[in-house]
C-alpha cells in the first residue's frame, strides 16, 4: 500500500487551513469559512470510512496510521465540525474579523491529528505546539475584551513553561535510550536490561508535567478555570474535548503499550495525580458561582476518573478509556453548545443563576441540559455511566482497589454540584418581572440541530452502546 | 565534555524557570522560557554528539516553533499593553489566578 | 613547558590588578558633587531634546516578527540546499511544497496589508 494514501486524512486535515487562509486573503465571507472548515473536517472522515478496514503500515519514522489513530482522528475532527456550528452563532455577534477563527481552529485540528499519529517526539512535540500556538490565538480571539486577554496571557506563559518541561524530559530521554523513535523506544524499554536510570525517570517525570498541563490533571491545573472563564465559549468546549483527546491517546498508545506504566514509579506518580485530580476537582466545583469555572473543576476531575483506567494498564482499560472519552466528548461538547446556544448579544449565559427558572421557560432545553449533567454525574441510561462503569470495570479487574473506592467516593461529592444546577433549572423564575430575563436566545436550526443530535447520541449509548464499544474494540485491537 | 554542556544547560533551564516564576513583566517571563527552549537545544547538540544526528535535527524544529510561538506570544502581550498600558501580570485580576 | 608562560600569566595580572586599583582609588578618593549639567547625558555638547528611552511605532513590531518568522524558515532550506543532489527530485518536490505553504501565508499577509508601512 503506498504509504501516502495513508497519511492523505492528515494531509486533507492540514490543507484545510491552508486553503482557508488562501480564500481569506481574497474573498471574506463568514458563511464560506465556515463551509470550507466542515468540508476540511468531513472529507477525512468520509475517507477514514473507507481506509478503516485495510490495516496502514506505520510510516517510519514520524507517523503511525493505524485504527488507533484513525478512530481518534475521526472523533477529533467530528467534535471540531461540532465546535465549528457552535462558534458560528458566537461568532456572528461579536466585532472584527471572524474567518481567522475558523483558520485556527482547523489548525488546531490539525495539530492534535499529528499528535495522535505521532511515533516519534519530533511529531509530537510539533503536533503539540501547532495545537498550542493555535489555541493562545483562539482563547485571546475577542481581542478586545479584558478577560479573554488576560486567560490567552495567563495560557500562553503556563503553556510555553510547560511545553519547554516537556521538551527537557524529552531530551533526557533521548540522551538515555539514545532514539527518539517511540518504536524503538518500546522496544528498549522492553528489553529491560537494567534499571531505569535518574536520567530516564527524570525525563518521564518531566513528560508527565508537559502532558498533564495538557491534559489539566492536578498538580498541572492552574489555569484550567480561569481559561475555561475567559476565553470564547467554543473555545472552551474545544480545549476541554479536542484539546485532551488528542493528548489522552497519545498517554494511553504509549503509557500502556509502550511499557511506559510498566515502571512502579511512573504508575505511582499518576495514581496519585489521579486521586487529586478527582477529590481537588470536585471539591472545588463545589465552590463555583460560574458556570464554565465549574466545568473546568468538573473536567479535572473527569480527567482524574479516566487516569484510573489508563493506570489499570490493561484491554479492558484502555477500552474504557476510550469508551469514557466519547461520552465525555459528547457531554462536554452538549454543554458547551447550550452556553454558546443561549448567550446573546447582553449577556453570556455563563453564571449557574442565570438558569434559574429555565425549565419554565425552555422546557426542552433544560431537558436537554439536565441529561448532560446527569450524564456527567454518571447516572443509569446516559453514555456518562456506562463509560464510568467501564472505567471502574478495568479498575477491578486489575486489582486498584483503592483507587476504585475513591473514585466511587468522589464521584458522590460530584452530585452535589450537578444536581444543584439542575435544581437551579426547576425553580420559579426570579421574582422581579422587570429584570430582562437572560439566557433566552433562540437557536439557529443547525444549532438546535447539532444539540438534539448529541442528545440521542448520549442516551443511545447510554442505553445501547455495544456497537460503539465494538468500534473502540477493533481500533484499540489494532494497537501492539 | 558531555557533563559541562549538561551543566550548563540544567542551569540555564533552572534560571529560566525562576524568572517565569519570580519576575511578574510579562515580556521578561516570555524571555526566560525562550531561555527555557534554548537550554533544551543546547542539551540536545551535546547529546547528540554521542547518540546520533536525530537530536541536531530536533534543534532546528524547536528554534521554529520558538519564533511561532514568539510571534504570536508577543502579539498577545501587545494587545494587552493596548488595553492595560502594562504588561505586568499582578495587574491582570479580574479572573481569579 | 607552563614555566615559559609564567611571566605572560604575571604580566596579565599585574595589568589587571593595576586597572581595578587605579579605578577604584579615583572612585574612592573623587569627591562627589551631583549637579544637573553634570548628570545629564553627553551629547556632544548639546543640550538632549526628549527622552533617549524613545518609543518605537508598532509597526516595527510587525515586520520584525515577519522578518523571524520567515527568517527561521531558512533553517530548513539550508540542509536541504546543502544536500540537494543527494536528495534528488524527492527533496526537490519537498521543499517546494515547503515553500508553496510559506507564499500562502506571505500571500495572506500582503492582502491582509501586513507590508503596509502606513
Amino acid at each position: 500500500m503506498n504509504p501516502f494514501s495513508a497519511l492523505t486524512p492528515i494531509v486533507l486535515l492540514g490543507l484545510t487551513p491552508l486553503v482557508l487562509m488562501l480564500v481569506i486573503s481574497f474573498h471574506r465571507s463568514h458563511r464560506l469559512a465556515v463551509v470550507i472548515s466542515l468540508v476540511g473536517m468531513a472529507l477525512p472522515l468520509a475517507l477514514l470510512a473507507g481506509t478503516a478496514t485495510s490495516a496502514a503500515p506505520p510510516l517510519a519514522p514520524l507517523l503511525i496510521i493505524d485504527g488507533y489513530a484513525l478512530f481518534y482522528i475521526g472523533l477529533l475532527s467530528t467534535a471540531t465540525m461540532v465546535v465549528v456550528v457552535l462558534s458560528y452563532g458566537f461568532l456572528e455577534r461579536v466585532p472584527g474579523n471572524r474567518e481567522e477563527f475558523y483558520l485556527l481552529l482547523t489548525l488546531a485540528t490539525f495539530g492534535c491529528a499529528v499528535l495522535t499519529a505521532s511515533n516519534h517526539f519530533i511529531s509530537f512535540f510539533l503536533g503539540l505546539e501547532i495545537l498550542s500556538v493555535s489555541l493562545y490565538g483562539l482563547v485571546a480571539y475577542l481581542r478586545t475584551t479584558r478577560t479573554a486577554l488576560e486567560s490567552g496571557i495567563k495560557y500562553l506563559i503556563l503553556a510555553a513553561a510547560s511545553a519547554a518541561f516537556l521538551l527537557f524530559g524529552m531530551a533526557l530521554i533521548y540522551a538515555d535510550l539514545g532514539t527518539m523513535d517511540f518504536t524503538a523506544m518500546t522496544s528498549v524499554l522492553a528489553a529491560k536490561t537494567r534499571e531505569p536510570s535518574v536520567l530516564l525517570l527524570g525525563g518521564f517525570g518531566m513528560v508527565i508535567i508537559g502532558a498533564g498541563f495538557k491534559l489539566a490533571v492536578v498538580p498541572f491545573h492552574m489555569w484550567a478555570p480561569d481559561v475555561y472563564q475567559g476565553a470564547p465559549t467554543p473555545v472552551t468546549a474545544y480545549l476541554t474535548t479536542v484539546s485532551k483527546g488528542a493528548m489522552v491517546a497519545l498517554l494511553l498508545r504509549y503509557g500502556q503499550y509502550g511499557g511506559l506504566l510498566d515502571y512502579d514509579s511512573v504508575a505511582s506518580v499518576l495514581a496519585v495525580i489521579a486521586v487529586l485530580s478527582m477529590f481537588l476537582g470536585n471539591l472545588l466545583a463545589l465552590l463555583q458561582d460560574n458556570l464554565k469555572r465549574l466545568l473546568a473543576y468538573s473536567s479535572i476531575a473527569h480527567l482524574g476518573y479516566l487516569l484510573v483506567a489508563v493506570i489499570a494498564a490493561s484491554r479492558e482499560g484502555s477500552h474504557a478509556v476510550t469508551f469514557y472519552l466519547v461520552a465525555y466528548f459528547i457531554t462536554s461538547l452538549g454543554i458547551f453548545g447550550i452556553i454558546t446556544a443561549l448567550s446573546d448579544e447582553r449577556k453570556e449565559a455563563d453564571e449557574i443563576s442565570d438558569y434559574r427558572g429555565l425549565f419554565w421557560r425552555r422546557p426542552w432545553v433544560s431537558g436537554a441540559l439536565s441529561l448532560m449533567l446527569f450524564s456527567l454525574a454518571g447516572i443509569p441510561l446516559t453514555a456518562g455511566f456506562v463509560g464510568k462503569f467501564y472505567v471502574l470495570t478495568a479498575g477491578v479487574l486489575s486489582d486498584l482497589w483503592a483507587l476504585v473506592i475513591l473514585l466511587v467516593v468522589s464521584s458522590v461529592i460530584g452530585l452535589y454540584y450537578y444536581l444543584r444546577i439542575i435544581i437551579t433549572m426547576y425553580l420559579s423564575a426570579p421574582e422581579d418581572p422587570s429584570s430582562p430575563l437572560s439566557a433566552t436566545r433562540r437557536f439557529s436550526l443547525p444549532e438546535g440541530l447539532v444539540l438534539a443530535g448529541l442528545t440521542v447520541l448520549l442516551i443511545w449509548f447510554g442505553i445501547y452502546p455495544a456497537p460503539l464499544l465494538s468500534a473502540i474494540q477493533a481500533a484499540v485491537g489494532s494497537l501492539a | 565534555m558531555l557533563t559541562e554542556a549538561l551543566t550548563t544547560s540544567a542551569l540555564l533551564f533552572v534560571i529560566g524557570t525562576f524568572g517565569v516564576l519570580v519576575r511578574r513583566n510579562a515580556i521578561i517571563m516570555f524571555l526566560c522560557i525562550e531561555l527555557q527552549l534554548n537550554a533544551v537545544n543546547l542539551a540536545l547538540v551535546a547529546f547528540s554528539r554521542y547518540v546520533g544526528v536525530e537530536g541536531q535535527v530536533f534543534v532546528f524544529f524547536v528554534m521554529t516553533v520558538a519564533a511561532a510561538e514568539a510571534a504570536v506570544g508577543l502579539a498577545i502581550i501587545i494587545s494587552i499593553f493596548r488595553h492595560y498600558r502594562t504588561v505586568n501580570v499582578d495587574n491582570f485580576n479580574l479572573l481569579k489566578w | 613547558m607552563s614555566d615559559a608562560y609564567l611571566p605572560i600569566l604575571l604580566i596579565f595580572g599585574v595589568s589587571a590588578l593595576n586597572a581595578v586599583f587605579m579605578v577604584a582609588l579615583s572612585h574612592i578618593l573623587n569627591p562627589r558633587r551631583p549637579t544637573p549639567q553634570k548628570a545629564m547625558p553627553y551629547e556632544s555638547g548639546m543640550i538632549p531634546l526628549g527622552d533617549t528611552r524613545a518609543r518605537f511605532s508598532v509597526k516595527f513590531y510587525l515586520v520584525a516578527i515577519s522578518f523571524i518568522v520567515f527568517d527561521l524558515e531558512a533553517v530548513f532550506l539550508i540542509p536541504w540546499a546543502v544536500e540537494m543532489r543527494a536528495l534528488g527530485w524527492s527533496g526537490f518536490v519537498a521543499a517546494s511544497i515547503f515553500v508553496a505553504v510559506l507564499t500562502a501565508g506571505l500571500v495572506y499577509e500582503w492582502k491582509k496589508g501586513g507590508l503596509d508601512w502606513d
